[in-house]
């Protein structure tokens, strides 16, 4: 159930070049809608069921953003009553906060799903011959953080094998068992470098040019995707820095005048955000048809 | 696995907060002869005797430098410049500019941010009706002025009297724009 995967690595990462860099600096609550709703529903169709649990993570971290910033911001010419240490509680604040969170859960979801897409060798395809050295150290840590992840895991589990798990009694012993299995798996991430670095060394790792495999082709309809990404992408950019998305929260709540160009803007960073989702079910559709 | 993370997360909040504790001594100030020495604000006693004074907040030195004033909130500044014209107001014995000023902004509905500084045992006024420091210009920012001079100390420092005539003026260039100069002060106060 992810099509968009199947296109050329420089489609899936010129999407998200664009979508990234614009979700994280529009501010305009259309805007951050159209990037929120499609990246939750991005979301939910590569991990399905899944998805749903993060909602577990996502939920607070909006209610915690928006409720920070009225509690250390009180800029805003709607005073909705005083806070206990005397300052005002303004309106704008809050619905800043309520913006932020969008924007932060939309580039979080976004995240989550160029995890998914741009996979390590993609990543490596696109950059290995640019920036070597750089790609190299990007694909390594990012694969370092899931693997620590995995390794703390078991190590807990052989430790709870032992008797020295995580729900034995008494808060001293637990946190003596959660250092034991921490050192435990920061050592065998330590000595696993040193095994990668031999191991490259062998292989002869900088002796001279690397060459690279890969499998992908740049077909027609990579192409057609690409500059269909590239004109929407283009399109908001131009839009976005004309001033087509302005929005100003403080003092008073203040969006440019909503013309017919801004418009066209709005609807074409929707359909930025929903090529993927689009795809999808075009794919499902013809699946269907030709069945 | 969850536990762990739990448990390092405490830790760091922890090390956060003991780090972000400033234990900064308060400055001591210096009045020029003749001018009422600061107080300090926990120590003073509020009775319940009324006494007036008189209160103006004004910003009219933005309208000469509005080309450096933030260009969204040019909508927001008075055309004349007067937030809240001179007025008789009621105080009670005991309280400071700043107790003052927070009532009747609250009062009046005017919008005002401070936050307490503790280096001068003192709040600070951020903005007054949505026009904050650094709004125009960097050496921008609210200073209050008691029977025409500047006070070298915080306002919840200065202890009101009778008949007093407190103006809270909102400067674009440290002060030299209305008559005191901030840089030449010894003491180092905030408005």
């Amino acid at each position: 159930m992810n099509e968009f995967k199947m296109y050329h690595p420089l489609v899936n990462f010129s999407y998200f070049a664009y979508v990234l860099g614009l979700a994280c600096t529009g501010m305009h609550p259309l805007m951050l809608a159209s990037s929120l709703f499609c990246s939750f529903l991005y979301m939910c169709i590569i991990n399905g069921k899944k998805a749903l649990h993060s909602l577990a993570f996502l939920l607070p971290a909006i209610i915690l953003t928006s409720l920070i910033n009225p509690l250390f911001n009180h800029e805003g010419m709607t005073i909705l009553g005083y806070l206990p240490d005397g300052n005002p509680l303004t309106s704008e604040s809050i619905i800043y906060g309520l913006c932020a969170a969008a924007s932060l859960v939309s580039v979080l979801c976004f995240f989550s799903c160029f995890s998914s897409v741009m996979t390590s060798d993609k990543f490596m395809y696109l950059f290995g011959k640019i920036i070597p050295s750089l790609s190299l150290i990007l694909s390594m840590t990012l694969r370092f953080v899931p693997l620590f992840s995995e390794r703390l895991k078991k190590t807990a589990e052989v430790q709870k094998c032992i008797g020295k798990g995580l729900d034995e009694k008494g808060v001293f012993r637990k946190i003596k068992n959660a250092l034991r299995i921490l050192s435990i798996t920061v050592t065998w991430a330590l000595e696993n470098a040193i095994d990668t670095a031999d191991s490259m060394k062998a292989r002869g790792y900088g002796t001279g040019k690397r060459t690279s495999f890969s499998n992908y082709r740049l077909e027609k309809r990579d192409i057609a995707m690409l500059l269909y990404i590239l004109f929407l992408g283009t399109y908001v950019i131009i839009g976005n820095v004309s001033g087509q998305m302005d929005f100003s929260f403080y003092p008073v709540i203040k969006s440019t005048p909503i013309t017919r160009y801004s418009i066209s803007v709005f609807i074409s960073y929707f359909l930025l955000c929903m090529t993927p989702v689009i795809i999808e079910l075009w794919e499902v559709r013809r699946w269907k048809y030709l069945r | 696995m969850k536990r762990i993370t739990v448990l390092f997360l405490t830790l760091l909040v922890i090390f956060t907060l003991t780090s972000c504790n400033d234990n900064t001594e308060p400055v001591p100030v210096e009045v020029p002869a003749g001018k009422p020495e600061p107080v300090n604000a926990e120590e003073t006693v509020i009775t319940d005797k009324e006494l007036t004074c008189t209160l103006s907040v004004r910003c009219d030195t933005i309208l000469d430098n509005m080309s450096d004033f933030d260009k969204d909130k040019t909508d927001i500044v008075p055309f004349d410049g007067v937030i809240l014209g001179e007025t008789e107001v009621v105080f009670y014995e005991g309280e400071t500019v700043f107790n003052l000023l927070r009532r009747e902004m609250k009062k009046n509905g005017i919008h005002m941010e401070f936050n307490e500084v503790p280096m001068y045992e003192s709040a600070y006024i951020e903005g007054i009706a949505n026009i904050y420091e650094f709004d125009c210009g960097e050496l921008s920012g609210w200073m209050y002025k008691v029977n025409d001079w500047f006070p070298n100390y915080g306002c919840s420092r200065y202890k009101l009297k009778e008949h007093d005539k407190v103006e809270w003026i909102y400067t674009c260039d440290l002060g030299r724009d209305i008559g005191t100069d901030y840089s030449q002060r010894n003491g180092k106060d905030n408005e």
